[in-house]
């Protein structure tokens, strides 16, 4: 079937619920992987001003983050007050930009993570010591 | 032990691409109990045998290769290229990598030597391609890749290989493609699809699509991290480098997104991998396959010539003993004894072919005339002295072999021969021709970054202009870049330095944390690799910036691989003894100039030229260090000569050895030695160990050592041992000593006094060669002054001194200095009036051009130049040229002007353009041009001189355009306010008095700030005024004070207390300098822009772009 052979081969009438593609880890999973391995998605974070430099519309939240020292990635995550846990670590990515501009350096370690809401990207800023969610798709 | 070993590691050797040394690398994957670490650096092995060697020395096993870049292998068709494809089916090529001439840019490609085949077929392949393509981009050839993989294994390379960036790309067909091709180009097994988790957003597509594609392909797979600094810390620097290397600001030509291309654990990049843990298995099975065994200590010498039924050694044997005859006459029985002994050394160790080579490059220059001499520690020996290499007789020297060649130590002998400089690209020649260009090539030097080059570089990556980062590098000392905060902090110099502003703290952080990391390859002064098998399979080659052929190893690998290496050094001194000579048989006839260096060395008016401290263009002689140490030696035979090259060394300085031999030479303190047998040994030297020869002496006379031991017990002692080891050297030899029944404490004693001067000592064979050349220029200083010094002045630069000083010294030994005239000069300075006068030549002169001056002496040839219109029809100079040529008044006193007199310097400047303009037009210009135009100039300045100018005026413009001061020394016209200021002259100060407190002024001719046993900065400064030489000593006190008036300006008026006293010598210590402005009778200024070269105060000494402060001398000066 080539390419995008998993959202091709999805069959939503399995569950009975005809438009929800992320029920369960075993079949999202495949489907976000292979969106991943597609050169036509574009990352809404690659999308740049070329005036500023920076994403369109971006914002990021300090979030608290619960760390699996044993996995060495995060282990659940509170937003809006729900504690979602993490199923898998879809990715994991790190971020050194700007390090000699005290105004625009970044440097972070970034996890996308999948969970029962969706997909989620984690920062962890090292500069600043903290957690934030800078990115969701739900 | 570690499951992991890093396959593709770049260290600094990827020139500007790569932030740890192989050393640092090696150390961390030491730690992570690493069993085994490959070097791959861009397009060359330049890390690699230094790599190889510390891998070895900390049991890991070394991977040798490179990341080689390659043309396009997965294009369909044959001659298909990347430009005829559509766009979006196109890859991007990276950033060139790879230095100079042997950068390229094209696609990526990992090789690893499995073993010696392989590593002899990667400096193959590096070097055909880097000799081939010349100034073109340095691109592999798949062709060339097929030819040369036998025994490396391939690696598909990084996201800028062909693979890597055509997955990238979404190009799934044409990875497939390149994985296939490139995969035919190595045996079966031998090719790996490298896969990289760099920790980018594209990371797990890249992983598992290259993954997917090597399953469809049966290729195996292996994982790397593409790794360009030892810890994470330093992806700083990498970024810093990668900018600075691609002439780019921040962030660099790569634009990556992280700094995730260190040295990881083990573990980490097992848990990367946990997906495809075959890749990481793959690593281990890899380095389990290399296995390269480079056979190091072995040596390899180049082809001699050895006639049919001859031997190496035969041949070299009948050389020598031929050689005995000649220069011993009579032969000695010491003298035989002694050939015969080295003989059987030499053939023991196997190196008659080396000595054979030497001989042959010597005897080809000796054969055409050219001046040569050995030097180093090659004077030791009997065998380079009779064969002609070396001029200093070794048995009346006391010079011993086992200094030069140890039979205890098998050590490839080097044997350095200086040849006449002028002619030293004959001998070059002829080494390419007599041993074939495929076996010669020259031996490279890694430039590595100081404190400048580093400011500059992280400056330049931090986006700088290009001025602001000549102001911020301005006036930083030549230090190593890691001193930087503190040299900022402390050196006067540097006080108000822009670097020190908050702003640029992270460009000093950077800075030093580039301490010696290597910038380019440069091309060794003098060194020559000679092969006998082609050069090609021993080391990757490349074309330098001036255009020869270079190896990728400098002088230290290619010493480690055992290769023969011959520094054909170029020496400026023997050009000028070789003019001096052609000059003096021209005035006084051929016979009655003898040759130099065959002079008896007992004449006591060459003695009393060099103790009387008049030593301007002797050879080693002339420092000022040195010219204080005769005033205190004064020099009565060849040994103190010796003695003299050879106190004056950083070693015996630090040491302090110049004071006890002095005074006990001088009867002011006994000659104590605490063992009699060292009383003989020390005799010439007053019981001070001076030489390296008399370490050996003693350990032989007072324990009994052989003088191979001994060789070996002075080999140890100056290695910088431990406590421990140095300690079982001194039980070993006090054991000695007192079985051959010293006491304890005397032999505690003797090997007190050895491991205090073992480490500083000199090597007398060293001394005695040099002395023979010293001798050479003392001769003819003293019998043909005015002959030594024109050569000099045609052979610079070259020796201590500016030339501007050399003429200054000429005019105080009563020889006329005559000024430059296009009707008397040539290129080169002459001889006139029976040596009594030195006429300046025209060599020299700012904007001269070698065609006018071809022109110049040609039409002069024909008939005298009758003025400035005449001199510009037939030579059709230059404007720059002729500017010059009137502002030196080469041209005056030449035609007449309506006012009935020659044209002013002013008038002949304002005719110039005019005349030019005319001929131009006309072709020709009238004989009476100067008479139809208008004179626009201003009238003469100074109506007492034909140039029309003050002698203010003159100067300046010699200085400016000759660097020379032709009319008078600069001071010598402010010697009126000098006389008034209360200065005494240079001339006078061995009247006064120690301890005297006196004022001087002097123009600034060197400055030295030689390290000192306390660790404090003393500068030592060189001034001179119209009488001669005046040394003056600014200790770190005054120097913290004055330092930057030393810096920024170039005459001083200095006042301290003078030290006379024949311990010490003369010297004025400092304790006050200001700046002095130089202005003559009508307060006219004298600029003194040129004739002070840089010194190791700064780079801005004196060379363009030293700002001259005369404001704040005239304030301070008024």
């Amino acid at each position: 079937m080539g390419r995008n052979r998993a959202i091709k081969a999805f069959d939503p009438r399995r569950t009975g619920d005809s438009l929800d593609l992320l029920t369960a880890t075993d079949t999202r999973a495949p489907v976000i992987l292979e969106l991943l391995k597609s050169p036509w998605v574009a990352r809404a974070s690659d999308l740049t001003f070329p005036t500023s430099g920076f994403a369109g519309k971006r914002h990021e939240r300090e979030i608290e983050v619960v760390w699996d020292a044993g996995r060495g990635a995060p282990r659940s995550f509170v937003f809006d007050r729900r504690r979602y846990v993490v199923d898998a670590i879809v990715q994991a990515w790190a971020v050194e930009r700007s390090w000699w501009d005290p105004r625009r350096r970044l440097s972070r370690r970034c996890y996308r993570v999948l969970t029962r809401g969706g997909l989620y990207d984690l920062a962890y800023d090292r500069l600043e010591d903290r957690w934030l969610l800078v990115g969701v798709v739900d | 032990m570690a499951g992991f070993v890093h396959l593709h590691t770049h260290s600094h050797f990827s020139l500007m691409d790569g932030a740890a040394s192989p050393a640092a690398l090696l150390e961390r994957a030491g730690a992570y109990g690493m069993s085994a670490l490959a070097l791959t650096d861009h397009q060359g092995l330049y890390g690699a045998i230094r790599f190889y060697r510390a891998a070895q020395a900390a049991g890991i096993k070394p991977i040798v290769g490179a990341e080689i870049v390659l043309e396009a292998a997965g294009l369909e068709g044959g001659d298909a290229i990347e430009g005829d494809l559509p766009p979006d089916a196109r890859l991007p090529l990276s950033a060139p990598v790879g230095f100079g001439r042997a950068a390229g840019a094209g696609f990526h490609l990992t090789l690893l030597a499995k073993d010696i085949t392989g590593y002899r077929n990667l400096c193959r392949l590096l070097s055909r391609t880097h000799v081939r393509t010349g100034d073109d981009p340095s691109l592999v050839a798949i062709a060339d890749l097929e030819q040369c993989s036998e025994g490396l294994i391939g690696l598909s390379g990084c996201p800028c290989g062909e693979a890597g960036a055509a997955v990238l790309a979404g190009l799934g067909g044409r990875a497939e493609r390149v994985l296939r091709r490139l995969s035919r180009c190595f045996a079966p097994g031998d090719f790996y699809v490298e896969i990289m988790h760099l920790m980018t957003p594209d990371s797990p597509r890249y992983v598992s699509v290259l993954t997917a594609l090597a399953a469809r392909c049966g290729l195996p797979v292996v994982a790397t991290n593409n790794v360009h600094y030892a810890e994470r810390a330093q992806f700083r620097l990498h970024d810093v480098l990668a900018s600075a290397g691609a002439r780019t600001g921040l962030p660099g030509p790569y634009e990556r997104q992280n700094a995730e291309l260190w040295l990881k654990p083990a573990g980490e990049m097992r848990h990367l991998f946990a997906d495809v843990p075959q890749a990481c298995d793959a690593t281990l099975e890899i380095a389990e396959r290399c296995n390269l065994d480079l056979g190091l200590g072995e040596f390899h010498f180049p082809a001699a010539y050895v006639p049919p039924g001859e031997t190496a050694y035969s041949v070299l044997s009948k050389a020598a003993w031929h050689g005995l005859e000649q220069r011993y006459r009579p032969v000695t029985p010491e003298a035989v004894r002694r050939l015969q002994y080295e003989l059987s050394v030499i053939q023991d160790l196997g190196f008659p072919e080396y000595f054979l080579t030497v001989k042959d490059i010597v005897d080809f220059a000796k054969s055409r005339d050219i001046r040569c001499s050995g030097r180093g520690s090659a004077g030791d020996s009997i065998v380079t002295y009779v064969l002609g290499i070396t001029d200093a007789d070794p048995i009346a020297h006391e010079l011993l072999f086992e200094r030069f060649l140890n039979p205890e130590r098998r050590q490839m002998p080097d044997i350095d021969v200086d040849f006449d400089s002028r002619r030293r690209d004959e001998v070059i020649a002829y080494i390419y021709e007599r041993f074939g260009h495929e076996h010669v090539a020259m031996v490279a030097t890694v430039n590595t970054m100081t404190a400048r080059s580093a400011v500059r570089t992280a400056a330049k990556a931090l986006g700088h202009a290009p001025e602001e980062v000549n102001a911020l590098s301005r006036y930083l000392p030549w230090v190593s870049s890691h001193h930087l905060p503190e040299v900022l902090a402390t050196y006067p110099e540097c006080r108000d330095h822009p670097l020190l502003q908050p702003e640029h703290r992270l460009l000093v952080e950077l800075a030093s944390e580039l301490n010696h990391t290597p910038m380019h390859l440069g091309t060794h002064l003098g060194g020559f690799i000679i092969t006998r098998e082609p050069i090609e399979t021993w080391m990757p080659l490349q074309w330098a910036a001036k255009g020869v052929v270079v190896s990728q190893y400098d002088k230290d690998d290619i010493e480690a691989l055992g290769l023969v290496k011959m520094d054909i050094l170029g020496l400026r001194t023997h050009s000028a003894i070789t003019d001096a000579v052609r000059m003096a048989r021209e005035r006084v006839g051929e016979d009655a100039v003898p040759e130099p260096f065959e002079l008896p060395h007992d004449d006591p008016r060459v003695y009393a030229q060099i103790a009387s401290a008049d030593t301007v263009g002797m050879f080693q002689l002339e420092s000022s260090g040195q010219r204080n140490l005769a005033m205190r030696l004064q020099e009565r035979d060849f040994e103190d000569i010796i003695a003299a090259i050879s106190l004056f060394r950083p070693g015996p300085l630090e040491a302090e050895m110049i004071v006890p031999f002095i005074r006990r030479r001088h009867g002011l303190e006994p000659v104590t030695v605490p063992h009699p047998g060292m009383g003989e040994v020390l005799r010439t030297s007053y019981g001070v160990i001076v030489y390296q020869e008399q370490v050996l002496q003693v350990a032989q006379a007072v324990a009994g050592f052989s003088l191979a031991e001994a060789d070996s017990l002075r080999r140890a002692m100056t290695k910088g041992r431990s406590r421990e080891a140095m300690e079982a050297i001194r039980k070993h030899f006090v054991e000695r000593a007192c079985g051959l029944g010293s006491s304890e404490e005397v032999a505690e004693e003797v090997f007190r006094q050895l491991e205090g001067f073992a480490a500083y000592g000199f090597c007398k064979a060293h001394a005695a060669c040099f002395a023979v050349v010293s001798y050479a220029t003392a001769w003819l200083k003293t019998y043909f002054p005015a002959e030594f010094a024109s050569a000099i002045l045609n052979n610079e630069p070259m020796g201590f001194y500016s030339p501007r000083l050399v003429l200054d010294d000429v005019r105080r030994h009563d020889i006329d200095v005559l000024p430059p005239h296009v009707n008397a000069s040539s290129a080169e300075f002459t001889v006139e009036r029976d040596g009594g006068a030195v006429r300046v030549g025209l060599g020299g002169l700012l904007e001269m051009t070698s065609r006018l001056l071809r022109v110049l002496e040609a039409e002069r040839a024909v008939r005298p130049f009758a003025d400035l219109a005449d001199f510009l029809k037939r030579t059709r100079a230059e404007e720059p040229a002729a500017r010059s040529l009137i502002r030196i008044g080469a041209l005056d006193g030449l035609g007449v002007t309506d006012a009935g007199r020659p044209p002013t310097r002013d008038e002949m400047l304002a005719l110039l353009p005019e005349l030019k303009a005319v001929i131009a037009r006309q072709g020709v210009a009238g004989d009476d041009t100067l008479l139809i135009a208008p004179a626009r100039a201003r009238g003469p300045v100074d109506a007492g001189h034909v140039s029309g100018w003050t002698p203010a005026m003159r100067v300046s413009a010699e200085l400016e355009c000759l660097g020379l001061a032709i009319t008078a020394h600069p001071l010598a016209l402010a010697r009126a306010d000098l006389e008034r200021r209360g200065v005494t002259w240079a001339r006078d100060l061995p009247a006064c008095e120690d301890r005297a407190r006196i004022r001087v002024c002097g123009v600034r001719e060197r400055a030295q700030t030689p390290r000192t046993r306390s660790g404090k900065r003393t500068c030592f400064l060189t001034l001179e005024d119209p009488t001669g030489l005046i040394d003056v000593v600014v200790f770190e006190d005054a120097l913290n004070r004055f330092g930057d008036v030393i810096v920024k300006n170039r005459a001083y008026l200095v006042e301290g207390v003078l030290q006379n006293n024949c311990q010490r010598g003369i010297a004025l210590i400092a304790d006050r300098i200001e700046p002095y402005v130089v202005r003559d009778k009508g307060r006219q200024l004298v600029r003194l822009r040129r004739g002070v070269g840089a010194g190791p105060l700064g780079p801005t000494l004196g060379g363009a772009g030293a700002e001259e402060c005369d404001e704040v001398g005239a304030a301070s000066s008024a």
